[in-house]
C-alpha cells in the first residue's frame, strides 16, 4: 500500500486516492475469491454498458426466457434494451404463478463482505426478497464500492436503514441431508451470479 | 546440593490395590530423580466413584479425610500416578460450602500434582534414566488431557526412554475416550465396549508392543479388552516405563 | 422407551454405527478445518458465553425489551408458559386465518411441543420443509441429529421412501433424490397460508429475529405465507444487535463447518407498506416449558447458553456409537442428556445423565463453552438425593455406596477386605464387566504390602 506524503522521488503525480484504492482492491480481491470459494459466479464489469451486456450474456448462456427485474432503477435500466430478447417481468405484475416460472431473478445487493463473499440486500432499499429466492438463478448486481471488510461492518450498517426483512446470501442454496452429500440447489437458486461494478 | 524435594504419594485406591506397580514404579522415578518419597498408610480412596455416580456427601466425606491426611504430610507436593483422581482433588471445593473447606481444599489441590506433570513442569525434568525397549503408543485419559491439561508431558517423558519409539495412534486417536467412565463401564457395558473397540482397533492398527497410559482405570479397560481379543500388545502404566532400567 | 433397550438395538444396527462414524468423523474434520481460520477462536468463545450469561442473568429484562421492539415493529408477541400452552396459541391462529396449507422450516422447539401432532389433531396438516425433516415426516420417524436429522438413512432407504411416498422412480442420485423433494414441496410453498418456523436468536435492542439456513426453504417460508409465526425458546434472545456477529462466527463453523451458512434472514416485524415482499402478519411465540426453572443455578443455567450448533453430538463418544434416538428425545447427545431430564424433569429421563464417560469432548468443542460434564454431575447427585426411586437395582446401589463409603474411612477394614479378595480369588459379580473384558488378576500384593515389606527404606539416604 502507498503511504500518501512520503517524500516520493519519482515523476508521477501522487494520487491522493492511493491508499483508499489499493484497500478497495484488495476487498473486492477477498470478496471475489471468497465468492467463488462459495460457489457463486462472478463477472467484473465496468459501467453500466458493459454491465448490460455481461448481463445479456449470463441470460442467453443460462438458456433464459422468462426474467424478472426488481423495482431497483438499475436493474431496470439493464434489463430496457433486453425486453426483445426475453420476456422481461416486473415484479409488481407478477403473479404467484409466474413467479415460480420465472427462469432468473435479478436485483441489486445493498452489500457485500469481503471476508465470507455475502450478498447483503435490504428490504428497506429494495423488493429483491422473492427474485433473490424463487427463480433458480438469481443475478445480483453490487457496485464494488458497497463492499465491506466483515460481517460485523455489514451488521453495522444494516442496522441504520431498520428493514424488516435483511437477508444475507452466501453462495447457492445447498443441503447435505441425504449421507452427508453436498448437493447444490434446494429449494433457493441453484446459481446466484454476481455483476461486480467497478466505478468508471 | 540441593535438599531432597519431600513429595507425599497419592497412590490411588485403584493403583495400590490393582495396578501397585504404577505406584511402585512412581516411587522409584520420583527417587531416581532425587525426591524423598513419603507414604501416608492412612489414606484409602479419594471419593471420585462416589462423586461421579453423585453419592455427593460420601465424597464429601472422603474428602475431608483425604484433605486432612495430606494437610498434615508436611510435604512439599503431592504427587499421584493418576490424572483422574488429581483432577478429582480439583473438584474438591465444589464439595463444601463452608468458606474454610473451600480454603483448604484448594489449598490441596494446588499441592497436588499428577507424575509426568510434576517431573516436567515442577521439577523440568525429561529425562528419568529410563531404559524400555519397545514400539510403545500413548493414550491420552481424559481426566488428565481436559481438566489438568496434560498433554506433551508423557510424551516428552516417553522420547527421552531409550530403546523406546513413540508411535502415536493417528489423530484424533490418543485423545478419544477409553470408554470406561468409571461406573459407566458397567452400568452400560455394551456402549463402553463399543468405544473401547474402536480405540483398541486403533491400537492394533499401529503395530506396537505396548499402549501406555497415565491411568490405571483407562489400562484396566483397555488391557482388558486387549487381551480378551487375544492381541499380545500390553498395557503400561507410565510410571511403569519411566521405572524400567533394562 | 428404554434408554438400555434403544441403545442396544442401535449398537446391533450395524449401517447405523457406519453412518454414526462416517458422519461424526466428518463433521469432526470440517470443523476443525474451518476453526483453524479462526485466530481468535477462543477469544470468541468466551465473548459469546460472556454474551449469554449476561442474558440469562437478566432474562426477563431482556424479553420484555425484545417483545416491546418487536411489537413496535408490528409483531404480535405471544408467551407461551408449557407445550400445550403452545400448541394451542399456533393452532388458534392458524384457524382464526382458516390456513390449511402450513408449511415448516426447521424448528428444533416445535418438535420439543409436538407441534405437528397438535396441529393435526385440529385438522391442519403442516408440511416439513428442510429436506432432512421431511425425510423423517414422510417416515414417521423422530430426529436423530440436531443438524442432520435423518443422518441414520441411507440414500437407499430414501430412495425406497421417495419411491412408496411420493411415487419416484427408485433412484440412488442424490440430486435426484432432492430435486424430487424440491418438485414435491414447491408446489406447498406456493400455496401456504401460513408457515412456522424457528429462531435462531432474537435481538432485544431491536426486536430482529433471525435465522439460518442453507436450503431455502426458511426464507420461503418466511416470506411466501400470508401469516408468520416464529417459535423460539426463551433462551434464543441476545441483548444487542452486534451480538450477532460472534454467533455468526461460531455456529456455523461449529456445526456444519462452513464459515456461514447459505442464508441468514434478519426479520423485524413486519413489511413497512402493503406494496413490500412478505407476510402481512407476524407472530413471535415465546416458549419457556421448563427452561426458567434452569436459571436458578449456576451450574444448570448454562444449559440456556446452547446454540443449537450439534457440535457435541459429533465430538461424543457414546453418541457416535448409538445414534440419536436412543435418547427418546428430540435433543440427544451431550446436551440432550443434559437438557432432557431438566425440560421433561429427572422421572422421565433418568437414565440419561449416567449415560456417558464423562470425557468432557463436548465441553471442548461447544462454541459457548458449557460445562456439560459439570451439568451431568449437578444431575446425578440430584438423581441419587432424590427418595422416590426405589427400585432394585437403584437399593442395591445405595447399598454398594454405603458399604464403600464406611469401608474407605477405615484404612485397616479396607486393607482387610482387600486381602480377603485377593486370598479368597473374590471379586464383586461384575458380569457386566467380564463378558467383554478380561479382569487383571490380582497381583500378590498391594502397593501398601510392598511399601511396607521394604519399598519403604529402599534408596532411602
Amino acid at each position: 500500500m502507498g503511504s500518501t506524503g512520503s517524500a516520493d522521488p519519482g515523476p508521477a503525480t501522487e494520487d491522493p486516492q492511493g491508499p483508499r484504492k489499493s484497500f478497495r482492491a484488495a476487498l473486492v480481491s477477498s470478496f471475489t475469491e471468497r465468492l467463488a470459494a462459495v460457489g457463486a459466479q462472478c463477472s467484473v464489469v465496468s459501467g453500466e454498458a458493459e454491465a448490460a451486456g455481461a448481463l445479456a450474456g449470463i441470460l442467453s448462456g443460462a438458456g433464459a426466457r422468462r426474467v424478472a427485474g426488481s423495482d431497483a432503477p438499475l436493474v431496470q435500466r439493464l434489463l430496457q434494451p433486453l425486453r426483445d430478447r426475453f420476456q422481461i417481468a416486473d415484479l409488481e405484475r407478477l403473479s404467484r404463478d409466474d413467479l415460480f416460472a420465472c427462469d432468473v431473478g435479478v436485483t441489486t445487493a445493498q452489500w457485500g463482505i469481503a471476508e465470507t463473499g455475502t450478498l447483503v440486500l435490504e428490504s428497506a432499499r429494495e423488493r429483491s426478497r422473492l427474485l433473490s429466492l424463487v427463480p433458480p438463478i438469481h443475478v445480483a448486481v453490487l457496485s464494488t464500492r458497497c463492499i465491506c471488510g466483515s460481517l460485523g461492518d455489514a451488521l453495522d450498517r444494516v442496522r441504520q436503514a431498520a428493514s424488516h426483512a435483511i437477508t444475507f446470501i452466501t453462495g447457492p442454496s445447498r443441503t447435505s441431508d441425504i449421507e452427508l452429500t453436498l448437493v447444490v440447489g434446494v429449494h433457493g437458486p441453484q446459481t446466484v451470479h454476481v455483476l461486480l461494478l467497478e466505478d468508471v | 546440593m540441593k535438599p531432597a524435594l519431600r513429595v507425599s504419594l497419592f497412590v490411588t485406591c485403584l493403583a495400590d490395590q490393582l495396578w501397585p506397580a504404577a505406584a511402585v514404579g512412581a516411587v522409584r522415578v520420583l527417587r531416581r530423580v532425587g525426591c524423598d518419597v513419603q507414604f501416608d498408610e492412612r489414606q484409602t480412596c479419594c471419593g471420585q466413584p462416589a462423586f461421579n455416580t453423585g453419592y455427593r456427601p460420601e465424597a464429601c466425606a472422603l474428602a475431608r479425610r483425604l484433605i486432612e491426611i495430606f494437610e498434615s504430610s508436611g510435604s512439599d507436593a503431592i504427587v499421584s500416578p493418576s490424572g483422574s483422581c488429581t483432577a478429582m482433588l480439583h473438584h474438591y471445593e465444589q464439595l463444601f460450602e463452608d468458606a474454610g473447606w473451600r480454603a483448604r481444599a484448594r489449598g490441596l489441590a494446588e499441592r497436588t500434582h499428577e507424575l509426568s506433570s510434576f517431573l516436567v513442569n515442577r521439577l523440568g525434568v525429561e529425562d528419568v534414566g529410563a531404559t524400555f525397549a519397545g514400539r510403545l503408543t500413548w493414550h491420552d485419559a481424559c481426566h488428565g488431557l481436559r481438566d489438568l491439561k496434560i498433554k506433551d508431558e508423557p510424551r516428552r517423558l516417553l522420547r527421552h526412554v531409550r530403546g523406546a519409539e513413540l508411535v502415536e495412534l493417528p489423530p484424533p486417536g490418543a485423545e478419544t475416550c477409553c470408554g470406561f467412565g468409571g461406573t459407566f463401564s458397567v452400568k452400560y457395558p455394551e456402549i463402553s465396549v463399543a468405544i473401547l473397540d474402536e480405540k483398541v482397533d486403533a491400537i492394533d492398527r499401529a503395530g506396537v508392543d505396548a499402549v501406555v497410559s497415565g491411568d490405571a482405570s483407562c489400562l484396566m479397560q483397555i488391557g482388558g479388552r486387549l487381551s480378551r481379543r487375544g492381541s499380545a500388545v500390553r498395557a503400561l502404566h507410565l510410571a511403569e516405563v519411566l521405572a524400567s532400567t533394562t | 422407551m428404554s434408554f438400555d433397550r434403544e441403545a442396544r438395538a442401535a449398537l446391533a444396527d450395524g449401517q447405523l454405527r457406519g453412518a454414526l462414524r462416517h458422519a461424526t468423523t466428518l463433521f469432526g474434520e470440517r470443523r476443525r478445518a474451518a476453526i483453524a481460520d479462526v485466530p481468535d477462536w477462543e477469544d470468541a468463545r468466551d465473548r459469546a458465553r460472556a454474551i449469554k450469561d449476561e442474558t440469562l442473568l437478566h432474562l426477563d429484562q431482556f424479553l420484555e425489551q425484545f417483545a416491546a421492539n418487536a411489537e413496535r415493529a408490528g409483531a404480535r408477541v405471544h408467551w407461551a408458559r408449557d407445550a400445550a400452552q403452545a400448541c394451542d396459541i399456533i393452532a388458534g391462529i392458524a384457524e382464526q386465518r382458516g390456513a390449511r396449507s402450513v408449511v415448516k422450516s426447521k424448528s428444533m422447539a416445535s418438535e420439543e411441543i409436538r407441534l405437528n401432532a397438535a396441529l393435526a389433531a385440529r385438522g391442519i396438516a403442516a408440511v416439513e420443509t428442510d429436506l432432512g425433516e421431511y425425510i423423517i415426516q414422510l417416515a414417521g420417524e423422530e430426529p436423530s441429529h440436531i443438524v442432520v436429522p435423518a443422518i441414520h438413512k441411507t440414500k437407499g432407504q430414501i430412495a425406497a421412501l421417495f419411491a412408496e411416498k411420493l411415487g419416484m422412480e427408485p433412484s440412488d442420485d442424490v440430486t435426484k433424490l432432492a430435486a424430487a423433494a424440491r418438485r414435491a414441496l414447491r408446489r406447498r410453498f406456493a400455496e401456504a397460508d401460513l408457515g412456522v418456523s424457528g429462531v435462531n436468536f432474537a435481538v432485544a435492542e431491536t426486536g430482529t429475529i433471525l435465522i439460518l439456513e442453507n436450503e431455502g426453504n426458511a426464507r420461503l417460508t418466511t416470506s411466501l405465507p400470508r401469516t408468520h409465526v416464529a417459535l423460539m425458546g426463551i433462551e434464543k434472545v441476545i441483548p444487542r444487535f452486534a451480538d450477532l456477529e460472534v454467533f455468526l462466527r461460531l455456529l456455523p463453523r461449529s456445526g456444519t463447518g462452513q464459515a456461514l451458512t447459505a442464508y441468514q434472514s434478519l426479520l423485524t416485524g413486519t413489511k413497512r407498506q402493503p406494496a413490500d415482499e412478505g407476510p402481512e402478519e407476524l407472530h413471535i411465540v415465546l416458549l419457556d416449558n421448563g427452561r426458567s426453572r434452569m436459571l436458578a443455578s449456576p451450574v444448570t443455567r448454562q444449559t440456556l447458553a446452547c446454540i443449537r450448533c450439534g457440535a457435541c453430538l459429533n465430538a461424543c463418544p457414546v453418541y457416535r456409537q448409538i445414534g440419536g434416538h436412543a435418547y427418546g428425545s428430540v435433543y440427544p447427545g451431550p446436551i440432550g442428556a443434559v437438557l432432557t431430564p431438566q425440560l421433561l424433569g429427572m422421572g422421565e429421563s433418568s437414565a440419561l445423565p449416567y449415560a456417558s464417560s464423562l470425557c468432557g469432548a463436548c465441553r471442548d468443542v461447544c462454541p459457548v463453552k458449557i460445562d456439560i460434564p459439570a451439568v451431568l454431575l449437578h444431575l446425578r447427585a440430584q438423581a441419587v438425593a432424590r427418595r422416590g426411586s426405589t427400585g432394585t437395582r437403584t437399593l442395591l446401589e445405595r447399598l454398594a455406596f454405603a458399604s464403600y463409603a464406611a469401608v474407605m474411612a477405615r484404612p485397616r477394614l479396607f486393607e482387610w477386605v482387600m486381602r480377603c479378595a485377593r486370598r479368597l480369588h473374590l471379586m464383586p459379580p461384575l458380569g457386566a464387566w467380564t463378558k467383554w473384558r478380561d479382569l487383571r488378576p490380582l497381583a500378590p500384593r498391594s502397593f501398601r504390602e510392598e511399601w511396607r515389606r521394604g519399598l519403604c527404606d529402599e534408596g532411602a539416604e
